[in-house]
């Protein structure tokens, strides 16, 4: 199933509905106008019963009963068929399906408390400040204050980035500054020196920049002389500093690299996540559905009862951005890792987990073949991984 | 090469656009469309309804007005009369007309809300913007339909105005839904026993039991009110017809009139809670989305159930679990708590430096004290700091040559 024939079959619906309107418009201004000629008729003759019967007569000949029942079956078939369509191109009961895979360990309904909390906060977090308000008050919830004010700022801040005003991301950056040193991120501090500059060289000219230059470019000359150097050359461009070999420094781009990198650093020094992680959640589910929706179908068909346990009956393929941990799943016992059990590298290179090595070693020191490769090593040899 | 394609000096030029277009197969729906069978089926719901509404109103004007102009000829009217019954049978068709034209304004509309949602469907084939563009729209049409069910209807009606997905969610559904709901809120049934009336053929077919527990309150309120006559009379009339397939029941609320609203005995004190109510507006609400093919639960837990098991992982709970795992924050462990953990009989390997996967074009690596890394980030560092290796977890030094490679498949 595509979407162009959903398309398709959606069109000769819509083309069905305008025909059957039209035909059944068609019938009524026919009629209507057969029995106004009857009343004018009436209203100048005596003869009621002779005008009477020939509108009987007129009426007989246009069936219009018959004529618009006709249309309107037009109408139901062409219905009917986009029906059936949808119903084979969408799984039809996907809550049934999520029941069912879920039903023997969680039975409620996830805690409405819970979800408003994570809502208010998908909100606030995404800049829709009017609507978390809103939304505070119609759930009755209250969140933290440190949960709205924060995103406040940084979204204030960057609606001036995006006006191209840096001076409240450079005060930011000034409050800001040890910290970001500490986590090695000075590299954000001079971008947004060097974008300003470049903003100031360009709309300003050179005397306020280079003044600029004095007063903040210092404290990078051991990390960024290159970058120094090269903007200090753009002094000599002035006025002409699209057609000079710096023209890339004016690129619109850099506004929103650097609003992007804000919005990193900013989310960090608050210790959120830089994607909403509700956002996040909805992506995986989204992606694991599928997987699990066909696995319920399959097992309901063959009358299979489910039952997961601690783990879903199936592995699902997540994108990269959804993976944030190392997993190590032995490729003898197909086992994950734990702490008991951890990941033990042969000097072969190879990856295998410690009980897996024992058996094949079987519980002695006497070398063993490594199942990947004709190379032998003791239990001795190998050597634990910390992923 | 195609000399056609080469510009006089000899230098190719880009290949002009093929004028016919490679067999290209049709884009499927991908798998992640399937569970949208809400999003398509609500609105064609609607659609459909709509049609049926406006047919029986012409059907039944239609036969009306023929049925009126054979009684007028079969009689011998005097002119007079001819001519009122005439004029009767002429306003009462341009009153068709109207209603037709006001049936295919709103037929229209609903007609444009299914198209809406095909063209939404295609932005999920589409290229990178546009996936992102559903992604965005996925999240916030899940969290209005959340709001909806709840009864937050302010903020929907908001929050679908300020991200522009007013075609995309179904506000007026809900809104029909709000005007019972309140009533039942209130202890009245009366908008809930009309809702009943309205999609009586459908509720008899999936054999609803709203309307007979609707009754039974309805009794039961009055035998609260010690309206003993009224309750039998009323008993009677609504709650008998039902006595075939609720026998055990009504003789359970016929008893009531025994034991008045005060009793103790349990079986009959449960029939008097205040809670019925709140029951009755849950078995309203799921009635109301079956009716309408949405699904019993809302889109959000759905999807969050079944996202919260598959990014659970025994790590999740660790020290030092990255602030982008939602795992890591406190009311989403509470929401994931008793869901199962993702199964893994694949090996994933993520740079704890890096974040970034590693497979064969970024090999992992392994340190001589046993931490593993990416080859990426380490050739990063070697750069850095002359081949000199740093652990970032142990802080052990050692040179890039003394690392070795590791093969996790």
């Amino acid at each position: 199933m595509d979407i162009q024939g959903m398309d398709d079959a959606f069109e000769r619906v819509a083309k069905k509905q305008k025909t059957t309107y039209a035909k059944t418009n068609e019938v009524i201004e026919k009629l209507l106008e057969n029995i106004k000629q009857a009343e004018q008729l009436a209203g100048s003759s005596p003869a009621t019963g002779e005008i009477l019967g020939g509108l009987q007569a007129k009426v007989n000949e246009l069936g219009p009963q018959g004529q618009i029942a006709g249309a309107q079956k037009e109408l139901a078939g062409a219905l009917s068929k986009y029906g059936k369509l949808l119903d084979k191109s969408f799984t039809t009961d996907v809550s049934r399906a999520c029941r069912n895979i879920f039903k023997s360990c969680q039975e409620e309904d996830l805690r409405q408390d819970l979800l408003n909390e994570v809502i208010a906060q998908h909100l606030f977090r995404e800049g829709h400040f009017e609507l978390g308000e809103s939304f505070l008050q119609e759930a009755d919830i209250t969140i933290p204050d440190n949960m709205r004010q924060p995103f406040l700022e940084m979204y204030q801040i960057l609606e001036q980035i995006r006006q191209h005003n840096l001076e409240p991301a450079l005060e930011w950056a000034r409050a800001h500054g040890p910290a970001l040193r500490a986590r090695h991120r000075s590299d954000f501090e001079f971008r947004l020196h060097q974008l300003h500059f470049v903003h100031l060289l360009h709309a300003q000219g050179r005397a306020p920049a280079l003044l600029y230059a004095r007063a903040h470019f210092g404290p990078f000359a051991s990390t960024h002389m290159a970058d120094i150097q090269r903007l200090m050359g753009c002094m000599l461009w002035v006025g002409k500093l699209p057609a000079s070999p710096y023209a890339d420094l004016l690129a619109e781009s850099h506004w929103d690299a650097i609003a992007a990198e804000f919005r990193r650093e900013c989310c960090c020094e608050l210790g959120q996540s830089l994607e909403s992680p509700l956002k996040v959640t909805i992506s995986a589910g989204a992606q694991a559905l599928p997987t699990l929706l066909k696995w319920a179908t399959l097992l309901a068909e063959n009358k299979l009862d489910l039952n997961v346990g601690k783990h879903l009956p199936v592995e699902i393929e997540m994108g990269r951005e959804l993976q944030f941990h190392s997993i190590f799943a032995c490729p003898v016992s197909r086992e994950q890792s734990t702490a008991e059990n951890p990941p033990m590298l042969l000097p072969c290179g190879h990856v295998l987990c410690k009980i897996s090595i024992q058996k094949l070693a079987k519980g002695n020191s006497r070398a063993f073949k490594c199942p990947y490769c004709p190379q032998e090593a003791t239990v001795g040899q190998c050597k634990q991984v910390h992923l | 090469m195609d000399v056609a394609n080469a510009s006089p000096d000899g230098s190719m030029v880009d290949a002009p656009p093929s004028i016919i277009p490679a067999a290209k197969k049709p884009p499927n729906l991908s798998a992640a469309l399937q569970v949208e069978q809400q999003l398509m089926r609500l609105p064609f719901e609607g659609f459909k309804k709509q049609v049926r509404v406006n047919n029986r109103v012409v059907e039944k004007e239609m036969n009306a007005v023929v049925a009126g102009v054979a009684e007028a000829s079969s009689k011998s009217l005097s002119q007079d009369e001819a001519v009122r019954q005439l004029r009767g049978l002429v306003s009462r068709l341009q009153g068709l007309k109207r209603k037709l034209d006001e049936g295919n304004a709103l037929e229209q509309s609903q007609a444009q809300r299914c198209r809406a949602r095909i063209e939404h469907l295609s932005l999920n084939l589409g290229d990178k913007d546009s996936q992102r563009r559903w992604e965005t729209a996925r999240v916030d049409r899940i969290l209005v339909d959340y709001m909806l069910r709840n009864s937050y209807y302010d903020t929907a009606v908001k929050y679908a105005e300020a991200t522009r997905i007013q075609e995309l969610v179904d506000v007026d559904v809900f809104r029909d839904a709000k005007r019972v709901i309140d009533a039942l809120r209130r202890g009245d049934c009366s908008e809930a026993l009309a809702w009943c009336a309205e999609n009586r053929k459908a509720l008899k077919k999936s054999k609803s039991k709203l309307e007979f527990q609707l009754r039974l309150q309805e009794f039961i309120e009055l035998v609260r009110g010690e309206k003993m006559v009224e309750a039998i009379k009323y008993a009677r009339k609504y709650l008998a017809p039902w006595g075939q397939s609720h026998m055990k029941e009504l003789q359970q609320a016929m008893a009531t009139l025994a034991f008045k609203k005060d009793t103790d005995c349990p079986s009959y004190r449960v029939l008097f809670d205040c809670g019925q109510w709140d029951r009755l507006i849950d078995e309203f609400k799921r009635e109301n989305y079956k009716l309408n093919c949405m699904t019993p639960d809302s889109l959000l837990s759905i999807h969050l159930r079944a996202g919260l098991s598959a990014l659970k992982t025994p790590f999740c709970y660790e020290e030092g679990c990255s602030k982008e795992d939602p795992l890591s924050q406190a009311s989403f462990r509470a929401l994931a708590e008793g869901l199962p953990f993702s199964k893994q009989t694949h090996s994933k390997l993520v740079c704890s430096i890096t974040h970034d996967v590693m497979d064969a074009d970024n090999p992992p690596l392994v340190l001589p004290n046993g931490c593993l890394y990416s080859r990426r980030a380490m050739e990063a560092m070697a750069e850095k700091h002359h081949g000199e290796i740093t652990c970032p977890k142990t802080g052990f030094k050692c040179d890039f040559s003394d690392l070795s490679k590791a093969y996790i498949s």
